[in-house]
């Protein structure tokens, strides 16, 4: 160290000052090789890996699922919501009463409060057509095939949203499960009239 | 020159790093945006502005708006709540269950635990998601900005100073159209002590001939024009108050997830 300092420190008088070759101090080396790996360790910690899906505070596409909101039931009958509004609630009403004359009420109607909800499922899917009893009343409807279009999600949202809803009580529907009966129903169903739904197990 | 290739060289590679920094890099990060789906919902975000609010942009653009305001909220943290939706049967197990917990701003995973504490209890439970942050604080938003917002907006006006509030949400705050033309005309009659400056010449102070315009401005004392007078927005205010109020940032998204509190819900 000292003869490297000597070698390249200026002359004190006389000649004038000089470059001359001399080694890289290692402390240096050290410190660049440190710094450069606290940087990485940095990097890893809150790039993101630049994903465009990541900004702050999250630092990861993992920490950022993390925080999504959890699709249980809560998800659910949040996006049944969303879609019972939009595409339902034109004729039962966003509040699951009906429509005089058009519409059956859903709120506390026995085709909605049931164990099972096989016939539940069939009704958006395949629609219904002629005499209906709901509550006491008989009604004439022409209900088109409106869940036939939904995707299994939605649908799936949409039934568990009103079998929980307006004081009704029923389980949720999943997703499997209207799939299973979309299938079941095939490509085109017929509407069904009230003689053939009462006759279907719930 | 002497080493003239040398000095070409290294002044290429220098602009040409700086280059591949400052617009390849981000192009290749966020260049490929599109809409996105909101959160529990099948809707897209966004959605184009209708073109009254696009023509508002230029409108923000040309009056220098985002030479005081910005669009971009920022977001520090997050935190968990736990909100308790159903005690089930047995409610003292529950308020066992919760009694030594707590219960908000939590991170995800001690979230997740106490909603399993409870559901162990027989109750039910909600985990709400919330951004916070100073500007959250403020009410300026719910959720940082996300680079979708920006998808429609040309040129996107980040702004960079805050002498006046964040607008990336403001259309959420107010949404009012006519509450926005008064503040254009008159900012301190809406806003006491407000720093902003009036922008009276998007409007017309003009004779009210026989029936007064359905348009006009009604203008508390102190700010309305003299008796017979009327103060009517022209198609430039009308622009600027159409973009304010599509700038709304208030969807969960999958790069900014957060709860929607029920109250704010849209219909």
């Amino acid at each position: 160290m000292s003869d490297e300092m000597k070698s390249s420190s200026p002359q004190t008088s006389g000649t004038e000052p000089s470059v001359s070759h001399s080694t890289v101090p290692i402390w240096i080396i050290v410190l660049t090789l440190v710094l450069l790996f606290l940087g990485m360790v940095y990097f890893d910690h809150h790039s993101g890996w630049f994903d465009a899906q990541v900004y702050g505070p999250y630092a990861s596409t993992e920490e950022l699922e993390l925080y999504q909101p959890k699709s249980g039931e809560a998800a659910l009958l949040a996006r049944g919501k969303a879609h019972y509004d939009q595409v339902c609630g034109l004729c039962h009403g966003v509040d699951g009463l009906g429509k005089p004359g058009q519409a059956p009420p859903l709120a506390g109607s026995e085709w909605v409060n049931t164990k099972g909800f096989e016939r539940l499922t069939h009704i958006p899917l395949a629609g219904v057509s002629g005499q209906l009893s709901v509550k006491g009343q008989m009604w004439s409807l022409s209900m088109p095939a409106m869940g036939a279009a939904m995707s299994d999600d939605d649908l799936a949202g949409v039934l568990s949203y009103i079998r929980n809803s307006w004081g009704n009580k029923g389980g949720p529907v999943t997703a499997d499960e209207v799939k299973a009966a979309r299938a079941a129903l095939g490509a085109h169903p017929l509407p069904m009239s009230g003689d053939q739904m009462s006759k279907m197990p719930e | 020159m002497k080493n003239g290739f040398l000095v070409f060289l290294a002044s290429f590679v220098v602009l040409g790093g700086s280059w591949c920094g400052f617009v390849l890099a981000p192009v290749l990060q966020l260049g490929g945006q599109q809409q996105t789906t909101i959160l529990n919902s099948s809707d897209v975000y966004p959605v184009g502005r209708p073109g009254e609010a696009n023509q508002g942009l230029q409108v923000y653009r040309a009056n220098g708006c985002a030479a005081c305001h910005t669009e971009q909220i920022q977001q520090e943290g997050v935190a968990c709540d736990v909100v308790l939706t159903s005690v089930g049967k047995n409610p003292l197990a529950v308020t066992n269950a919760i009694s030594g917990l707590k219960l908000t701003g939590l991170d995800s995973v001690a979230a997740s635990a106490a909603v399993d504490s409870i559901n162990a209890a027989g109750g039910k439970a909600e985990i709400h998601i919330n951004a916070t942050g100073p500007d959250i604080t403020r009410g300026w938003g719910l959720r940082h900005s996300v680079a979708e917002d920006f998808l429609y907006d040309d040129p996107v006006q980040l702004g960079s100073v805050r002498i006046g509030p964040d607008l990336a949400d403001v259309g959420t705050r107010r949404p009012d159209a006519n509450w926005q033309l008064l503040h254009l005309y008159a900012p301190q009659s809406v806003v006491n002590g407000s720093a902003m400056p009036p922008f009276r010449y998007l409007f017309r102070v003009q004779n009210i001939g026989g029936e007064p315009s359905p348009d006009a401005l009604n203008l508390p004392k102190g700010f309305a024009p003299p008796a017979g007078y009327e103060v009517v927005p022209t198609a430039k205010a009308r622009e600027l108050a159409a973009y304010l109020l599509s700038l709304q940032a208030d969807v969960p998204l999958h790069d900014a997830p957060f709860t929607q509190p029920p109250a704010v819900s849209k219909p």
